[in-house]
C-alpha cells in the first residue's frame, strides 16, 4: 500500500537531513588557540573537571598541559602544575586536585574565581571540606524507609492500574 | 376533588442514608452536583486526561515544594549545604527531593504530550484558539519552573545554567536588567528562588484557572479519532465527576511511579559550584539547545527558544481549515513532526557529544 511506505520514507528523509545538518555544522571549538588562554583559566577548568567529571581525566590532562604551555602564566605556580601533571599520570586524582588548587593559591576546595555577585565568597579560614568531597552523587535511602516506600509505590501503581481498568 | 383522593395515605419518603445526607448537605453549600454535567465519552481516555494529569503533577510539586522550602536556604553561600542537609539530615528529605525531581520531569513530559495531543486532534481550532495560547503560556511557565528549579540545587550544573541565564540577560540589553547579578542588591539565586516558589506558581495557577474555565465554556473538543469520528449519531456522554474519578485513579498511578523512581533512582547532587567554567551539560529537557549553542553561541538558546514558542503561538493562524484528522492536515502535521524529530535528534546528539565551553572565560 502506498500509504504505509510513506511514513518510513519520510522518517528516513528527516534522519538524513538532520545528520547532514549535524555533520556540516562546525562546533564552536573550545580549544582553539590554547596558548592564548591564561594558565589560570586552564588550571581552573582542570580542577573543575576533576571535581565534577573525573571520568574525563584525559580532558583534565589536556588542560594541565595547556596550562604549562600558556603564554600568560600570571597567578599560577607552574612548578605545582608540573607536580600535578606527574600525580595525574600516577593516577592520584586527590593529590592532583590538591596540587592544582595550591598552584592557584586557593584554599583547597574553595571557589577559585568569584565573578561579581553570582555567589558570595565563603569564609576562607578555616578551610572547609574540599568541594569534590561535598558532591553527594546519588544517596540511596536506608533503613525501613526504603522497603516501606517501595511497597507504597508498588501498591499505588498496581492498585491505580487495576482501578483504572475497573472504572472504565 | 374526590373523597378517594383525600383518603389516600400520604406516601412515606424513602429513607435517606447518612452518606446521602452528607452529600446533600455539602451540595447545598458547595454546589458539588453541578460538577455532574455531561462530557463526551472520549474525554475519559488517557490521551484526553494528560492535561488533568499535568495539573495533578503541578499540585504534587507544590506539596513537595512546600516541604523543601522549610529546609532550603536560597543564600548562594549556604544553598549547596542546605540541599546536602535536606538529603542527608532531614527525615525523608532525600525522598521528597527525589519525588520533586522526578515529578518535575513527569510534568514536563505530561505537558509536552498534552500539547502534542491537542495539536494532533486539532483541539486548538475555532473557537478554542485563545485557550491554545493560554496552553502555550502554561508550557512556557512549566519550562520556567523546571529551569529555575534546576538552578536552586546549586551544584556545578546549576551555576553553569545560571551563568548562561546571565549571558542571555546581557543579550537582551535593557530588557535583561532583571537577570543582572547586580539588580536589586539581592543575589540572583535568591531572586530566582522567589520566582520558582511564588511568581511562577501563582501565574501557573491563574493561567490554569482561565484554561479550565475556557474548557468548560467551549466544552470538550471533539475527537477526530476512533469509531465515533465516523459515526453520524451523537456521542454518548458521561458525567464530569466520572472523569474526575478516573483522573484521581491515574493520579494514584503517577504518585506510585514517582515514589518508585524517587526511591530507586534518587537524583544526583553535584559538587559546590565553581564560576567561570563549563564542565557539565544541562538536564535532558533543556539539552536540545546545547548543540544550537555549539553552532551559533549563547544567542542560539534565546533564538531557538523564542522560535519554538513563536511557532506554537501561530499554529491556530497557520492551520485554519475545519479539518480535524491529522491525515487531512498533512502539511502542518509533517512540519510539526519534523520539529519534534529535530528536538529529539538534538537531545540525542547533545547527549553523546563531549562537553564544550560556550561562555567566554
Amino acid at each position: 500500500m502506498p500509504g504505509t511506505s510513506r511514513g518510513p520514507r519520510l522518517l528516513s528523509a528527516i534522519a538524513v537531513a538532520w545528520l547532514a545538518v549535524a555533520a556540516l555544522a562546525t562546533p564552536a571549538a573550545a580549544h582553539e588557540g590554547e596558548e592564548s588562554v591564561p594558565a589560570l583559566t586552564q588550571v581552573q577548568v582542570a580542577v573543575a573537571i576533576l571535581r565534577t567529571q573525573p571520568e574525563l581525566v584525559d580532558l583534565a590532562a589536556d588542560r594541565i598541559n595547556d596550562a604549562t604551555e600558556a603564554e600568560d602564566k600570571d597567578g599560577v605556580d607552574i612548578d605545582r602544575v608540573e607536580q600535578a601533571k606527574i600525580a595525574l599520570e600516577a593516577g592520584d586524582m586527590a593529590k592532583t586536585e590538591l596540587l592544582l588548587e595550591q598552584a592557584l593559591g586557593a584554599c583547597p576546595g574553595q571557589p577559585v574565581t568569584n565573578p561579581a555577585g553570582v555567589r558570595a565568597r565563603l569564609p576562607q579560614t578555616p578551610c572547609p571540606t574540599p568541594a569534590h568531597e561535598l558532591a553527594l552523587g546519588r544517596v540511596p535511602l536506608h533503613g525501613a524507609a526504603k522497603p516501606t516506600l517501595l511497597a507504597i509505590g508498588a501498591v499505588l501503581t498496581l492498585g491505580g492500574l487495576v482501578l483504572t481498568r475497573r472504572i472504565r | 376533588m374526590s373523597d378517594t383522593t383525600l383518603d389516600r395515605p400520604i406516601a412515606e419518603p424513602p429513607p435517606v442514608s447518612r452518606r446521602q445526607r452528607l452529600v446533600d448537605a455539602l451540595d447545598e453549600r458547595l454546589g458539588l452536583k453541578s460538577l455532574q454535567y455531561p462530557i463526551p465519552a472520549h474525554a475519559n481516555t488517557l490521551a484526553y486526561s494528560l492535561g488533568g494529569l499535568s495539573l495533578i503533577a503541578f499540585v504534587l510539586m507544590v506539596a513537595t515544594g512546600i516541604f523543601l522550602t522549610q529546609y532550603y536556604n536560597p543564600d548562594p553561600a549556604a544553598a549547596h549545604e542546605s540541599v546536602r542537609h535536606i538529603i542527608t539530615g532531614v527525615t525523608l528529605g532525600g525522598f521528597v527531593r527525589g519525588f520533586h525531581y522526578w515529578g518535575s520531569m513527569a510534568m514536563i513530559v505530561l505537558v509536552g504530550l498534552h500539547l502534542l495531543r491537542v495539536f494532533a486532534s486539532a483541539s486548538f481550532k475555532r473557537p478554542r484558539e485563545g485557550n491554545w495560547v493560554i496552553g502555550v503560556a502554561l508550557a512556557a511557565l512549566t519550562a520556567g519552573l523546571f529551569f529555575t528549579g534546576s538552578v536552586l540545587k546549586w551544584d556545578q550544573e546549576s551555576l553553569e545554567a545560571l551563568e548562561h541565564n546571565i549571558e542571555i540577560g546581557k543579550l537582551l540589553g535593557k530588557f535583561g536588567f532583571w537577570f543582572s547579578d547586580t539588580f536589586g542588591g539581592i543575589p540572583l539565586l535568591t531572586r530566582l528562588y522567589v520566582v520558582h516558589i511564588a511568581v511562577l506558581p501563582a501565574l501557573f495557577t491563574l493561567a490554569v484557572a482561565v484554561h479550565l474555565l475556557l474548557v468548560k465554556r467551549h466544552g470538550m473538543a471533539p475527537s477526530p479519532f476512533g469509531d465515533r469520528a465516523k459515526d453520524s449519531g451523537p456521542e454518548p456522554t458521561r458525567p464530569f465527576t466520572r472523569h474526575l474519578a478516573e483522573l484521581g485513579v491515574l493520579g494514584l498511578v503517577l504518585v506510585g511511579v514517582l515514589t518508585l523512581l524517587a526511591v530507586l533512582l534518587p537524583p544526583v547532587h553535584g559538587p559546590t559550584p565553581i564560576e567561570g567554567i563549563e564542565v557539565t551539560k544541562p538536564p535532558w529537557p533543556l539539552l536540545w539547545v546545547y548543540p544550537v549553542e555549539d553552532w551559533i553561541g549563547v544567542v542560539g538558546i534565546l533564538w531557538a527558544t523564542l522560535a519554538i514558542f513563536a511557532a506554537l503561538l501561530v499554529v491556530p493562524l497557520v492551520d485554519r481549515s475545519p479539518e480535524l484528522h491529522p491525515r487531512r492536515r498533512l502539511p502542518v502535521v509533517i512540519g510539526a513532526g519534523v520539529v519534534v524529530a529535530l528536538i529529539i535528534g538534538l537531545i540525542i546528539y547533545a547527549a553523546v557529544r563531549p562537553v564544550a565551553s560556550h561562555i567566554s572565560m
